[in-house]
């Protein structure tokens, strides 16, 4: 009896002892991993290497949404070249959208403000993969001197140059951060970050795999080259430098490299353009031409960005959405005629109206039966405005992509590409940067003769001048992300020189203050961060 | 229970004079109820310290009395009787239950107070003034029942769960509802997979009483789960000599009353014919479907239980109980389906020096889910299409098809054929149970070693299938299948030590214990579409967690006119940082019993007036997230991995840092006054408070440049809740066979953020992708709406796309929208009347909430002209469009201020009528009644209902109309 009375006492005493260890808790969860797991040896490293990449790709570690990178905006929103898409071609003369998603509309209207969901997500994204690209090299630096180590070391050098690129393209004055610290960073200009994305591309040439030696997914030495070429072509527009002789340079030796544009007609259709946004892209021919792309697959790589919503908001209407490969439309993504216009050169039918409905131009990709070409309302009517059906989900064959219900899609997504080279050169010589006018003429032809299927839609050295070139961007590179970027390049992004459909909100275009050539800093991180200062105007 | 223990003590030190004893006298005491005998019950010569208690048959015996002497007999719960003793041998004495309040007991945190020494705001309501009726879980039978507690059900599902609050909004991204302790184990705050209610394992009838400790110098010694109140469940106990049967039964009819405002098959031709394209008028059909009608039904169900008390031997009372509840849902196919069984044992040792006391209590329950998606698509689909189409491929309904002969994308779905074609059900187990040991230690009986030993654990599994005759978008459609498995543990184990004695004036009561409690879940599930498509298609997660405390309390008792308790608790959790997790929670309350001075003893007509004041700091420790602090990655599910070469590679994501992230510390302050006239035909309380949360934690903006994230959650913000609640029982008429009681209470409640340096949007709506309504801000209450303020026209049309430019830069953005009311009333009031008329019996309850808004987001989503014909389909409107006229689903219409109703309403709730039949054969009896819930409710909102959680109004599952008739025998 008196020991059940005693070991009444003693037993809950020895337990409550016993216990104070089991505070320490490790994560039990079988999808949760530490660093010593993660950077075990380069083999393992690969997989942190590649969320880098599948940042700019997917949303977040599930497919299609699940578990989100960024919050406070829509997960499939969120998506880099989505994202890219809604900042620098819905504002321009190339895009309107039918959606009432948070923030959109602004953006064609051009009256965005600071805390606009596409202009701060954007932002968190880009910031976010520095702090991926920080954290890794710092990681990967400990794994010694594995050459393939010294390769991820310098890719990811390179996609945080990227970022950076993205940046100051966008919002110019961020902060520059090289490693991963929880003490809030100072605000750099514009100039230092040019000089920051420039040195580091110099930089880890000699690093990065030789041009064609890396495995289709990665950059190579072209890759930084290209992206030389694209940060010189802008020098005199951002910092006021004029660069141009250096970006013919850059753009040259990317040209002279393995990459080359692709000619071949794959699916029998008479030109070789089309093929560079169809489901086998990664092998048709036109990976050829990727210097840097991101990866989609319909089962594996899901995402409601990337080319998943590019073909689906592209259908609407009375559009098959079985010819696209997919099951359906979303009915958002128009072009405006200013788009339209610029293929009028080689329209070869119109319809009863005048309006037109065949080119001879290939790379005018509209679908017109149903479609007003005027816009006169942009809300949930997807009818006003031309449909585009540049991006599909068939491959060269005509098969749809491996997701065989039809939702997500394999299409992969060129974020430089050789004939955006091509393009630059041809600018940067002609804005005074050397080089050669009739090479620079062939360039663009070789780009003229893939449009056409042959040499009647050719030019002289005569023809080639900078209007020129800007409408030949629009018509070579639209809906890929750089017409804003262009525009701003050419004087036309605000100013009332050049008006297009709702330009600023209004039908006919008005233009709207310089300060929007810049989106604003997210105004929730000016609180969070009181050594930033927001950008003029907002 | 001080008096208890006071004669228990007095007992004791006397014992030893009993041989100067003139006579003896013995005799039993009784309940005069239920003839069932009083164990403990005090006998004492009124005027000495001469007393004894009863023995577990309510017997007693006391000795050195002489003629002339006074006995008392008292017993808490139970009217005190004197008898003069006249020299008789044998005085059995039955005891009237006294309807006094006062002298209840309260349950506490580790222990129980008698009403009367209680400091804090503590209000407990007991099995009698439950709400009456066909009452399926625990929630329901507070409703309006006690001021400053809210219990809005997620809506009309059967079983479905409840949000409680005490005391407004208390956290913004946290779980702000109170923690629940069933007989002394602390539920864990994540909820059981696969089941509808996480109350729902505990049958209502087996509830004895639910006492809601509402202040922090209540709630503290629950430390840092504290913060929201705490909701004791006292589950019914063994008692009585022989065994007692109860059976009671009940048959219920549930009724769809309103339906959301959509057109009717000719208004929506008229429409389309007017405003369609070609193409859209040639979509349209000749039906008149009312799709809302399809999809709900009247339903039925019915409840029967049974419970058993006595006394095994003669030292272990016991309760057993069976109990089926067996309920269809309005939404057709809806069913949930409920065992339960529970057994209450209380055996004592040693004299009753050891007394342990063990719960057991089993629940089984089986849910159909029926397809809720059904709901926002009968609102939606088009009404002058039937619901079969022989030409359909999926399985003969109506479906927008494409070109493909696939369902058209964006289109809604045929919701009868979403009811038809899904099949959602789950199981669940759970098991809690609990074995108390108190011993009164043999070297010094006033103090009492508690051990609680307890386990919940729950197992559920769950299934949903899709036919493939189900309308898909999918081209390569087959049907599909998920499954899912959840397992959760919550191990406790308590101990402490309890002291209570008196000296003279003085009385002592004081409690210092250790807790410690773990939780672990387990879940898992499987996906056959991901196995179709080559990819993982089974999922695993775990996590576990664990809480070590020590507590302590002291109340001190002068004279029974001045009280004061001081406690504290100290908690550590195994999910904060190690360096930095133990967090101290004290607390301290103060009490005067005025109406013991001497200036108010004589006085007949206050029986209690007692004024509290307390202050306590708690915590809020729901929703930390396991390991935040250390550095871990997150692998890549397989639809998620990135391709090199030929090869698709698992990427790491490493996590966002958040290394010091801690629980949100309330401090609260309350004043109270309760009171009780004229022998308690008038009782009630008075209480003030203030809480002020700190380092409210908040999912707030990091610079993504320093961390891997754009937000993480962060101790960021300070809260306020002020309110005063008042109640007032009246008894106007209180007679044997005529009883008539009146209770009402009024809350107001105000909830304001004081601080948030970010700006946080909340709050998810319908339309477009992404949009939100609501947003937190400092200055103003959380989840305040935040809106464009709408312009009218001379008629007092709302004109589309016409908004106040409120920073005046011709241009409408984010920067014009305004913070426009929220989602909390203001006031809440409950009325309710028990009325008792020989063998009759009668019950009412009333509710209002007043100043609560809603965001009508039915109207706002589903009104536009557009929305009718686009996406090559037709959509049915919303009538709203009718009064607004808007065009097109645009973000600015979203968030126009013309959608932020009104919602402010009164509810009749319940009215139950019974009659009962008194010894329908020997010993029994039989109440039969009839009752009807959602009865009324008078609003200006024009949405479904204004009672709608958070306030978005949105696919809401409507609350039937409910009528039901019982009976319940005892014998």
């Amino acid at each position: 009896m008196n020991f059940i009375k005693k070991m009444i006492l003693i037993v809950p005493a020895c337990f409550i002892v016993s216990c104070h260890a089991d505070l320490d808790q490790d994560p039990i969860d079988p999808d949760s991993f530490t660093e010593t797991n993660v950077f075990a040896n380069a083999q393992e490293a690969k997989g942190a290497l590649a969320k880098l990449y599948a940042s700019l790709a997917l949303t977040g570690q599930q497919g299609p949404a699940g578990d989100a990178d960024i919050t406070g905006i829509d997960e499939g929103t969120s998506q880099y070249s989505r994202m890219l898409y809604s900042l620098n071609e819905l504002t321009t003369d190339n895009a309107v959208v039918g959606w009432g998603d948070p923030g959109l509309p602004n953006l064609h209207a051009m009256n965005w403000g600071a805390s606009n969901d596409f202009t701060t997500g954007m932002y968190y994204r880009l910031a976010q993969e520095v702090s991926f690209c920080n954290s890794f090299i710092s990681n990967a630096e400990n794994l010694g001197s594995d050459p393939e180590v010294q390769a991820y070391i310098a890719e990811a050098r390179f996609l945080r140059a990227f970022a950076y690129y993205n940046l100051i393209d966008l919002y110019a004055n961020v902060p520059l951060v090289t490693e991963v610290s929880t003490s809030l960073p100072e605000q750099s200009d514009r100039e230092e970050i040019f000089n920051f994305v420039e040195s580091e591309l110099l930089a880890i040439q000699e690093n990065l795999k030789s041009s064609g030696a890396n495995e289709y997914g990665r950059v190579d030495e072209v890759a930084a080259w290209a992206l030389l070429s694209k940060l010189y072509l802008n020098a005199e527009s951002w910092i006021g430098q004029d660069r141009y002789s250096d970006a013919v340079t850059f753009s040259q030796q990317a040209i002279n490299s393995t990459y080359s544009i692709n000619t071949n007609d794959a699916n029998g259709n008479g030109s070789a353009y089309d093929e560079l946004f169809l489901a086998d892209n990664n092998s048709n021919g036109a990976q050829n031409e990727f210097i840097f792309a991101i990866n989609f697959d319909g089962n594996q790589s899901k995402t409601y960005g990337g080319t998943t919503f590019l073909v689906h908001a592209s259908i609407g209407g009375s559009m098959d959405a079985s010819e696209f490969g997919v099951n359906g439309g979303w009915e958002g993504l128009r072009a405006t005629k200013a788009l339209v216009n610029q293929f009028d050169y080689a329209v070869t039918a119109t319809d009863e109206d005048g309006n037109p409905i065949e080119w001879e131009d290939e790379r005018a990709m509209f679908y017109t039966d149903g479609q007003s070409l005027e816009i006169n309302t942009i809300p949930n009517t997807f009818t006003d405005g031309y449909a585009v059906t540049k991006f599909k989900n068939v491959d060269s064959e005509g098969n749809a992509g491996s997701d065989q219900a039809g939702d997500f899609v394999d299409t992969d997504l060129p974020l430089i590409r050789l004939a955006e080279v091509y393009l630059n050169y041809a600018e940067a010589s002609l804005r005074g940067g050397g080089g050669d006018l009739a090479t620079a003429t062939g360039y663009i032809n070789e780009l003229r003769e893939r449009a056409f299927g042959d040499d009647s839609g050719n030019i002289t050295s005569a023809d080639l001048t900078l209007d020129f070139i800007l409408d030949e961007r629009a018509r070579e590179l639209y809906w890929e992300g750089q017409r804003r970027t262009d525009l701003i390049r050419f004087g036309l992004f605000t100013s009332g020189s050049y008006l297009w459909p709702f330009k600023g909100g209004t039908r006919g275009g008005i233009a709207v203050e310089d300060y929007r050539r810049l989106f604003p800093l997210p105004s929730n991180l000016l609180t969070v961060n009181p050594n930033l200062e927001q950008n003029d105007g907002y | 229970m001080r008096t208890l223990i006071k004669s228990t003590l007095f007992l004791l030190f006397l014992l030893p004079m009993s041989f100067f004893a003139q006579n003896t006298v013995s005799g039993t005491v009784t309940e005069s109820a239920t003839g069932l005998p009083i164990p403990g019950a005090n006998v004492i010569v009124k005027g000495t310290t001469n007393g004894t208690t009863t023995d577990f048959d309510g017997n007693y015996t006391l000795g050195d009395i002489s003629e002339g002497d006074v006995l008392s007999f008292s017993f808490l719960g139970f009217a005190t009787q004197e008898v003069p003793y006249d020299g008789q041998s044998n005085l059995s004495i039955a005891l009237e239950e006294d309807a006094s309040a006062l002298e209840e007991v309260l349950v506490i945190g580790y222990g129980s107070v008698n009403k009367k020494d209680a400091t804090g705001a503590v209000q407990q309501v007991s099995s009698e003034d439950f709400n009456k009726g066909p009452i399926q879980t625990a929630g329901q039978l507070l409703t309006g029942k006690v001021p400053g507690v809210t219990v809005t059900s997620g809506g009309g599902a059967p079983g479905e769960g409840e949000t409680i609050n005490i005391r407004g909004q208390g956290s913004l991204s946290l779980n702000s509802s109170p923690l629940i302790v069933v007989d002394g184990i602390p539920l864990s705050n994540d909820n059981v997979g696969g089941s509808r209610n996480p109350l729902d394992f505990i049958n209502p009838n087996d509830i004895e009483s639910m006492t809601i400790l509402k202040d922090a110098s209540s709630t503290a010694i629950y430390g840092s789960r504290a913060a929201n109140g705490v909701i004791m469940i006292t589950t019914k106990k063994g008692k009585g000599n022989e065994f007692k049967f109860n059976f009671s039964t009940s048959t219920t009819v549930y009724t769809p009353t309103e339906y959301v405002d959509v057109m009717d098959g000719d208004q929506f031709r008229d429409l389309i014919n007017d405003i369609g394209t070609d193409a859209a008028i040639a979509r349209l059909g000749n039906a008149n479907t009312n799709w809302q009608k399809e999809i709900y039904n009247t339903s039925f169900g019915s409840e029967h239980n049974f419970s058993t008390t006595g006394r095994i031997g003669d030292f272990m009372p016991v309760r057993a109980s069976l109990g089926y509840t067996d309920q269809d849902g309005i939404l057709r196919g809806d069913n949930f389906t409920r065992s339960t069984a529970s057994v209450n044992l209380r055996p004592s040792f040693f004299d009753s020096s050891l007394r342990v006391e063990m719960n057991a209590r089993g629940m089984y329950t089986e849910n159909t889910f029926a397809n809720r998606d059904a709901i926002g698509s009968s609102v939606d689909f088009d009404p002058t299409h039937p619901v079969f189409d022989e030409n359909s491929p999926f399985g003969g309904y109506f479906t927008w098809l494409n070109a493909d002969n696939v369902q058209i994308n964006l289109a809604p779905t045929n919701p009868v054929a979403l009811l038809k074609f899904k099949d959602d059900t789950s199981e669940v187990r759970r098991f809690i149970g609990n074995a108390k040991v108190d011993y009164d230690l043999f070297f010094l009986p006033e103090l009492t070693a508690t051990v609680n030993v307890g386990l919940d654990k729950s197992d559920s599994n769950g299934r949903v299938f899709t036919s493939e005759q189900m309308p898909s978008t999918a081209l390569d459609w087959n049907g599909a299948y998920t499954s899912y498995s959840n397992e959760s543990t919550n191990r406790l184990f308590d101990a402490y030590l309890t002291y209570d004695n008196d000296f003279d004036l003085h009385s002592v009561n004081a409690v210092a214990g250790y807790s410690y409690q773990s939780f672990e879940d387990y879940r898992y599930s499987y996906d056959s579409e991901a196995r179709e498509d080559g990819l993982d298609y089974e999922f695993v997660d775990k996590w576990k967690s664990v809480l070590l405390s020590y507590f302590g309390r002291f109340n001190y008792n002068y004279d029974n006119r001045y009280l004061l308790t001081a406690t504290l608790r100290a908690d550590a959790s195994s999910k904060l940082n190690p360096n930095d997790r133990w967090g101290y929670f004290p607390s301290f309350a103060l009490a005067w019993n005025i109406n013991n001075e001497s200036f108010l003893e004589s006085s007949s007509a206050v029986n209690q007036l007692k004024l509290r004041l307390g202050y306590g700091e708690i915590g809020n420790v729901n929703g930390l997230g396991d390991y935040k602090f250390l550095t871990s990655y997150t692998g890549s599910r397989s639809d998620a991995n990135y391709l090199f070469g030929d090869r698709y590679y698992q990427t790491y994501r490493p996590s966002a840092l958040n290394e010091n992230l801690r629980w949100e510390v309330g401090r609260n302050y309350n004043a109270g006054l309760d009171y009780g006239f004229f022998n308690n035909r008038i009782f009630g309380s008075l209480n003030l408070y203030l809480k002020e949360t700190k380092d409210l934690i908040s999912f707030v903006t990091v610079d993504p440049f320093t961390n891997f994230s754009n937000a993480i959650e962060k101790n960021i913000g300070d809260m306020e809740n002020r309110g005063v609640e008042f109640d007032i029982t009246v008894v106007p008429v209180e007679k044997e066979d005529f009883r008539w009681s009146i209770g009402y209470n009024i809350s107001y409640n105000e909830n304001e953020i004081t601080s948030l340096p970010d700006e946080v949007q909340v709050g998810d709506i319908s339309g477009g992708t992404g949009n939100t309504i609501q947003l937190h801000k400092e200055g103003y209450s959380p989840f305040s709406y935040w809106v464009l303020k709408q312009v009218y026209d001379d008629n007092g049309r709302p004109i589309e796309g016409a908004y106040v430019d409120r920073n005046g830069d011709d241009q409408i953005n984010d920067d014009d929208k305004y913070l426009y009311k929220d989602p909390y009333a203001d006031i809440n009031m409950g009325l309710n009347t028990n009325l008792n008329y020989k063998n009759w019996d009668l019950a009412v309850v009333t509710r209002a909430n007043l100043g609560n808004y809603a965001y009508n987001n039915m109207a706002s989503s589903r009104a536009y002209e557009t929305r009718a014909t686009e996406n090559s389909i037709l959509r049915n409107l919303h009538t709203d469009y009718y009064d607004a006229g808007f065009v097109a689903t645009t973000e600015n219409n979203l968030v126009s201020d013309y959608y932020i109703q009104d919602a402010s309403f009164f509810k009749l709730d319940n009215i139950t009528l019974g009659y009962t039949l008194p010894e329908l054969f020997e010993g029994s009896s039989l109440r039969i009644y009839g009752s009807a819930l959602n009865v009324l409710t008078v609003t200006d909102y024009e949405g479904l209902d204004p009672e709608i959680d958070r306030g978005i109004d949105n696919n809401f599952y409507p609350r039937p109309r409910t009528f039901a008739i019982g009976a319940n025998l005892n014998f």
